[in-house]
């Protein structure tokens, strides 16, 4: 611990209360917004004066409050203004997606200062996406040094990723996708970035975006379904994510349906290979001019054209998409009557680029579920996109830093990377990776 | 006007995804159908324009687009705004022109950042807004703005690294020159060009430097060849800050193939000659504010907008000028340049 920043011993601590657990506590009730002047922390926190003065004054010597500003006067002085210090740090998100890469930083309130997205596909070999997230980290930290030194890494993937185990950092990649277990991402991120990682499903760190950036910031329950090449649920119950039992809540997207005589499983039926090959049968069959233009133009026919036809009033993807919707829409009835949520956000890549899909999940969702859950159910269509997935994901690296289980560990030293639990899990990761180098490399992997 | 059809741009698609990730839509797909015109022509609408700078081919292409487009509808345009890339300037614009009441405001935001919350006061005036080349971040399209419009910059900076790729020798060192703002368009351009490079010419060095304003992009190249003399060729984000980047080469007697994007105006005769300047990747500005204009019509009555509009961008040597003049600047190329193309 630096010497400026020791606790300086002014004001007593009751017996019932720790400085270091009364310093967690008014931190996170000043990063939170629950208090916002030093006579709302006597009073919440049930501490005397001298107490809120000096934990205040060693979270002011850590950087982590300020109170340089003046509140409104209300007969006497004006009250100082304690808030956060949300640039004390930062925080590096990145999502790899079916389609897509995405990187990002934000601030240590979860709000995104910048962000980048491109086209990558999944199914390129794990080491050269791996190779061009290290890149375009390495592009990206130093163009905003100014956004502090990094706290902490938030990955999402396309997949679902167990409950972590009692460690409290991540010094080894969790299994999360076929063909990935010796791509060591986490190992590489935090040897060479000298910060913790958290990673979750995106669908998981949508949801999280949603609640914390997008429509569902007034709500305690919400549903969020992503639809791509994938379908997969998230849920948030009184605004926080429910993981399940092995972090697998949500897979509705093996969920049998039927339609047309056929069952299968609902991201077979309804995700966006379906959409894609359905989209093709159509301009074989001649029933959609419009798709056989851009076919033709393009010399390949996406899920997304299909979408976007379909919000161009082409009949053929309507219909298309308008099925899409409906048999998730019977799943989405299944859950909404299970879960009551108050707001089901539709997202992913399909689900962004049209409308069509949106108005028959509603139909269908308002049609079977319990007209108790529907009175007040709002449905609505992602205006976030890929962000939601970036802006989630600093919400899990946010709430991990500030858990009082993992701030106790840190909170005087003032930086995560402090943390003892992490030096170890830093040498943990470095010795995996010695172990991963010595083993026979995989074949070269194509450029990308 | 029965209905407006951008010129046929050649089949490209769109490498690049939108500030949201987002796919992009083809601007071919933006109809405006007769009754669409009719109705534009009885809602009475006026309409701002606050652009990052007037001066240049870019602006005058974009801005002589939107104002003839929205005139065919009688669609008013009330202003358009010289923020000169300054965030002050256009937060004050902007500030004032919501006073003002328009029905939409189209703007260029200058940066990421500091203009974000006044382009929200925007939206939440009521006041539709609609984005041309950059969106701020945190700013969502359907709620806080309307649709964006812009190049597909990541096919920009791709075909900058392909048209330089030809003329620099193996191990080569070559120099990025970028702006240090963050910024959409010039942060998928400079990223798209590494990637390039380092896909397709592994053997390449990157090295990269970036001027904090366009006007001071001269004293930047001045001394990043002087730090790094080695450099066997040169990427510059935009033409305007390459016009700079050139004349300074000039006085320093340096010389390397050099590409850029954007046709300007003091670009053509550099490119028709092609001793340094060995391609342009360039921008429609003109198709671009055509399908603004249009995106900007079809909001202000209501319709659903997709939220990226992206078109795809030209490659252009000195062999293609003439081509890539007209399609730049809807306009004959000058005699001068017929000429040198004839020699």
């Amino acid at each position: 611990m630096p010497e400026s920043v020791k606790p300086r011993g002014k004001g007593r601590p009751r017996s019932s209360e720790t400085p270091n657990q009364s310093l967690m506590t008014i931190l996170n009730l000043v990063r939170l917004g629950a208090a916002t002047t030093r006579q709302e922390l006597e009073r919440t926190c049930e501490l005397g004066r001298a107490v809120v003065a000096d934990r205040l004054s060693t979270l002011t010597d850590l950087d982590l409050v300020d109170e340089s500003k003046s509140g409104v006067a209300t007969g006497g002085r004006a009250p100082k203004l304690v808030s956060f210090h949300p640039n004390a740090g930062c925080i590096l998100v990145a999502a790899l997606d079916q389609t897509s890469l995405s990187i990002g930083i934000a601030d240590l309130s979860g709000r995104l200062i910048t962000e980048h997205h491109e086209a990558s596909e999944l199914s390129l070999a794990p080491r050269s996406i791996l190779d061009r997230l290290v890149k375009l980290i390495e592009w990206i930290l130093p163009r905003h040094a100014d956004a502090g030194p990094l706290w902490g890494i938030g990955l999402s993937v396309p997949a679902p990723v167990p409950v972590q185990s009692s460690e409290m950092f991540l010094s080894e990649t969790p299994v999360f996708l076929p063909g990935w277990e010796t791509t060591p991402v986490v190992e590489t991120l935090i040897d060479r970035f000298k910060a913790p990682v958290w990673v979750r499903s995106s669908v998981e760190t949508m949801t999280m975006g949603e609640l914390t950036a997008g429509d569902g910031t007034d709500v305690d329950t919400m549903l969020f379904v992503k639809v791509g090449k994938r379908i997969g649920a998230g849920l948030t119950m009184n605004r926080t994510l429910f993981r399940g039992a092995q972090g697998a809540a949500g897979l509705i997207g093996q969920l049998p349906v039927t339609e047309g005589g056929k069952t299968g499983p609902l991201e077979t039926m309804a995700g966006a290979d379906m959409i894609q090959r359905e989209g093709l049968a159509a301009v074989k069959d001649g029933r959609s001019s419009y798709l056989a233009d851009i076919l033709a133009r393009m010399e390949e026919l996406t899920p997304f054209d299909v979408a976007q036809a379909a919000q161009a009033g082409d009949g053929a993807s309507m219909d298309i998409l308008s099925r899409s919707g409906r048999m998730i829409g019977h799943s989405v009835a299944y859950l909404a009557t299970m879960l009551n949520p108050e707001l089901i956000v539709l997202g992913g890549s399909v689900a962004m680029t049209n409308d069509t899909l949106l108005a028959a999940v509603r139909e269908v969702v308002y049609r079977e579920s319990h007209p108790l859950v529907t009175r007040d159910l709002r449905i609505i269509r992602s205006q976030m996109g890929s962000s939601a997935g970036l802006v989630g994901a600093a919400m899990v690296v946010t709430e991990a830093l500030f858990d009082p289980a993992l701030l106790r560990g840190w909170i005087l030293s003032g930086r995560p990377m402090a943390h003892p639990e992490f030096l170890a899990a830093r040498e943990a990761a470095a010795r995996r990776l010695a172990e991963l180098s010595e083993t026979p490399a995989p074949p070269p992997a194509p450029s990308i | 006007m029965g209905s407006v059809t951008p010129p046929t741009t050649p089949s490209q698609s769109i490498s690049g995804l939108g500030p949201h990730g987002e796919r992009a839509s083809d601007p071919r797909r933006l109809v405006i159908t007769a009754s669409d015109a009719a109705a534009a022509r009885d809602g009475g609408y006026r309409v701002a324009v606050v652009l990052h700078t007037l001066s240049g081919n870019w602006s005058e292409q974009h801005l002589a687009a939107i104002a003839g487009t929205l005139g065919d509808v009688s669609i008013s345009l009330l202003e358009a705004v010289d923020c000169q890339f300054n965030p002050d300037r256009q937060i004050a614009a902007l500030d004032r022109l919501i006073d003002l009441r328009p029905d939409a405001i189209i703007s260029l935001p200058v940066e990421n950042t500091a203009v974000a919350a006044a382009h929200r006061r925007v939206a939440e005036a009521g006041i539709k807004l609609l984005l041309l080349d950059n969106a701020p971040t945190g700013l969502l399209p359907g709620k806080d703005y309307v649709s964006l419009v812009s190049a597909d910059n990541f096919g920009l900076g791709r075909t900058g690294a392909e048209l330089l790729a030809p003329h620099l020798p193996q191990n080569a060192s070559v120099g990025v020159l970028t702006y240090g703002v963050d910024f959409f368009a010039t942060n998928q351009r400079e990223i798209a060009f590494s990637k390039w490079m380092g896909g397709q010419r592994p053997d390449v060095t990157l090295k990269t430097a970036a001027f904090p304003a366009p006007h001071l992009a001269g004293g930047t190249a001045e001394s990043f060849l002087s730090t790094t003399p080695d450099l066997d060729g040169l990427f510059v984000v935009w033409d305007e800050p390459a016009v700079q980047v050139l004349e300074t080469m000039e006085r320093l007697g340096v010389s390397m193939p050099v590409t850029t994007v954007d046709l300007g105006e003091k670009m053509v005769p550099r490119l028709a000659d092609g001793t340094v300047l060995k391609g342009v990747a360039a921008q429609n500005p003109y198709s671009q504010g055509l399908a603004m204009a249009q995106v900007a019509i079809l909001a202000l009555l209501g319709r659903q907008t997709p939220a990226w509009i992206a078109l795809p961008g030209l490659p252009i040597t000195s062999s293609s000028i003439l081509g890539g003049y007209q399609s730049v600047w809807r306009a004959p190329a000058p005699a001068e340049i017929v000429e040198m193309t004839a020699r």
